[in-house]
């Protein structure tokens, strides 16, 4: 157990999980002192009839919903947050409940920041610790199992005009409340299952092999992934398998909890530049590069490596594993575990980039944009917790092995 | 009877010694941010990259000291001394205590090990925040011997990453601007 000098760690975000856990968002938001709250969502959620179930869940009830916003873009934009935010003041909406995945919540936390603390610039509050004040209550219902965004304190949100993805750090940014409830991802295509899933499972695999870990983010990261890795492919396999999916949830937001609070590493540096770049889907940059951060990093941090072995494979494959290999052979499991959802989804799910293919069949990163890739990685916060360095050079190599799809030749990681 | 003697006030000593070697460390450091800027080309392509109205409060909490550097409207970088009344700070950096700056400023933690422990706050934008560091890192590796820095930071340029020209015209030129101004 490695035991850091120094850490802090802070999780406030009530959690409800279960089966019929959305019936209680009246109770819970008449404890917040609130009575019409305003609804964000997707076309996507709203399209699969998530917003009825969630309707249907509160009738009955005091509450009124004031508006419901069914128009947020994959990627949030700072445009969406500044039209949502006159909405809900137009509409004297007083707490939001965000119904949907990683961009939904995040526009959510963009635009209860304007609705709280006022003014109509959202840039205002860019960056870490710019929200200084108690925002209005904020209620996350995601819908994928995924980006754990309902436990974190962080929102992304995109500026198309200049180019930016802005990042909000702030503990006023942490949801009051989590709801995990199955019913919420039961239409979630297959795909969209797996990759969501490996986006939690390297959160957790990150907050614990990074530099930031600490005991309290361990123990939350090492069951999120034994809750990942033994439930995936059942839900892949079985979708009305509700257990495993609510099993999928608790997963994602405990690797929520977990990377809140231990940050993650080069896996994310890379996967956000190529986010960037060419546009991928971030759980499917994650559920690639995954292996290939682990192998780079292996000569720094091969026995935390060697612990994911037990909840990544039981208790068995852990103890029948000499020492020396786990560290390898939880990698090698990973990989397999890209396999077999490649498999499951009929091939959707991407092993490498050169599969990346948009809804048009058309490939979304190109060889020549690596080094676009390896320039923008260059500039991203995550790279300062990764246990090695990285420079140009480097996520080059890396890059090159992930496009094709082959393991990392670690003869030729430079070592600090 | 209970007189005020028996609840003394009692007013924290002040660590002068940890914060004079703090604030010398600042100063050499303030001064390294501003000659390497004129003369070493990855620092300056890092400040490049910083916005034009880029001014940087690296401070120790709660009460400093405070190293003050940013852009001129000539866009160079200048050192700005000890103290930012009046200036207008874009992106403060705050080392949580003094003795969490005790143990970056004297080695016992790199920068990376320090922010990975929580010990900086940062206000503002992050990508600069991440260049910051990145001359920090740069400017220990020019200024300090290869035994030190290694304990500063994470990986230690090899020679296809730095060469060693470019390290000791740099490493002079730096400790002359240092010393000259």
């Amino acid at each position: 157990m490695q035991l850091p000098g120094y850490y802090e760690f802070c999780c406030r975000v009530k959690t409800i999980s279960g089966h019929s856990a959305l019936e209680r968002i009246p109770e819970a938001l008449e404890k917040l002192g609130a009575k019409k709250p305003m609804i964000i969502t997707d076309k996507g959620v709203e399209g699969a009839g998530l917003i009825k179930v969630l309707n249907a869940a509160m009738k009955g009830s005091k509450v009124k919903v004031g508006a419901v916003y069914d128009n947020v873009p994959p990627d949030s934009d700072i445009k969406v947050v500044h039209a949502v935010s006159k909405i809900y003041c137009d509409k004297g909406c007083d707490a939001i409940i965000a119904v949907g995945g990683g961009s939904v919540i995040d526009t959510a936390k963009g635009t209860n920041i304007l609705v709280s603390l006022g003014g109509d610039d959202l840039m205002r509050y860019a960056g870490a610790g710019a929200v200084k004040h108690k925002l209005k209550p904020l209620i996350a219902v995601p819908t994928t199992s995924g980006t754990g965004s309902e436990m974190t304190l962080v929102a992304v949100i995109a500026d198309y005009e200049r180019n930016l993805k802005l990042a909000f750090v702030s503990y006023f940014l942490l949801p009051d409340i989590a709801i995990l409830d199955p019913r919420m991802t039961k239409t979630l295509p297959p795909a969209i299952t797996a990759f969501t899933a490996m986006d939690a499972m390297t959160h957790a695999v990150e907050a614990y092999t990074c530099m930031a870990k600490n005991p309290l983010s361990d123990s939350a990261a090492l069951i999120a992934i034994q809750l990942i890795s033994q439930n995936v492919l059942n839900v892949i396999r079985n979708p009305g398998d509700m257990e495993g999916r609510l099993a999928l949830a608790n997963g994602s937001a405990l690797a929520g909890i977990a990377f809140s609070n231990s940050m993650v590493g080069m896996v994310h540096t890379i996967g956000h530049a190529t986010g960037g770049a060419c546009h991928v889907p971030h759980g499917v940059c994650m559920s690639i590069y995954l292996p290939y951060g682990l192998e780079y990093n292996m000569h720094r941090n091969g026995n935390l490596t060697a612990e994911l072995l037990y909840p990544l494979a039981g208790a068995r494959v852990y103890q029948a594993t000499p020492r020396r290999e786990r560290a390898e052979k939880a990698v090698a499991i990973i990989r397999q575990l890209n396999q077999d959802l490649h498999d499951a989804t009929g091939k959707r799910h991407a092993r490498c980039l050169k599969e990346i293919f948009d809804r048009d069949g058309k490939q979304m990163v190109a060889k020549e944009s690596l080094p676009l890739i390896a320039q923008k990685a260059m500039g991203d916060a995550s790279q300062f917790y990764n246990p090695e360095d990285l420079d140009f050079k480097d996520f080059m190599f890396v890059l090159e092995a992930a496009y094709e799809g082959v393991p990392l030749d670690r003869r030729r990681v430079k070592k600090g | 009877m209970i007189s005020h003697n028996d609840y003394p006030e009692i007013k924290p000593k002040k660590k002068l010694i940890k914060q004079i070697y703090v604030w010398i460390i600042m100063l050499v450091f303030g001064r390294a941010f501003q000659a390497a800027s004129r003369v070493d080309k990855g620092a300056k392509a890092e400040f490049d990259a910083m916005p034009a109205d880029f001014m940087l409060d690296f401070y120790v909490m709660p009460n400093g000291p405070h190293m003050v550097v940013g852009k001129d409207d000539n866009g160079r970088i200048k050192y700005y001394g000890w103290n930012p009344a009046g200036k207008k700070i874009t992106l403060f950096m705050g080392i949580k205590h003094l003795e969490a700056g005790i143990k970056m400023f004297t080695f016992q933690e790199s920068s990376c090990t320090a922010v990975a422990r929580d010990r900086l706050e940062v206000d503002g934008d992050l990508p600069v925040a991440c260049g910051v560091l990145r001359i920090m890192d740069l400017l220990e590796v020019m200024l300090l011997p290869k035994i030190v820095t290694k304990l500063g930071v994470k990986r230690y340029p090899k020679w296809s990453q730095m060469s060693p020209l470019r390290k000791w015209a740099s490493r002079l030129l730096v400790y002359v601007r240092l010393t000259t101004g």
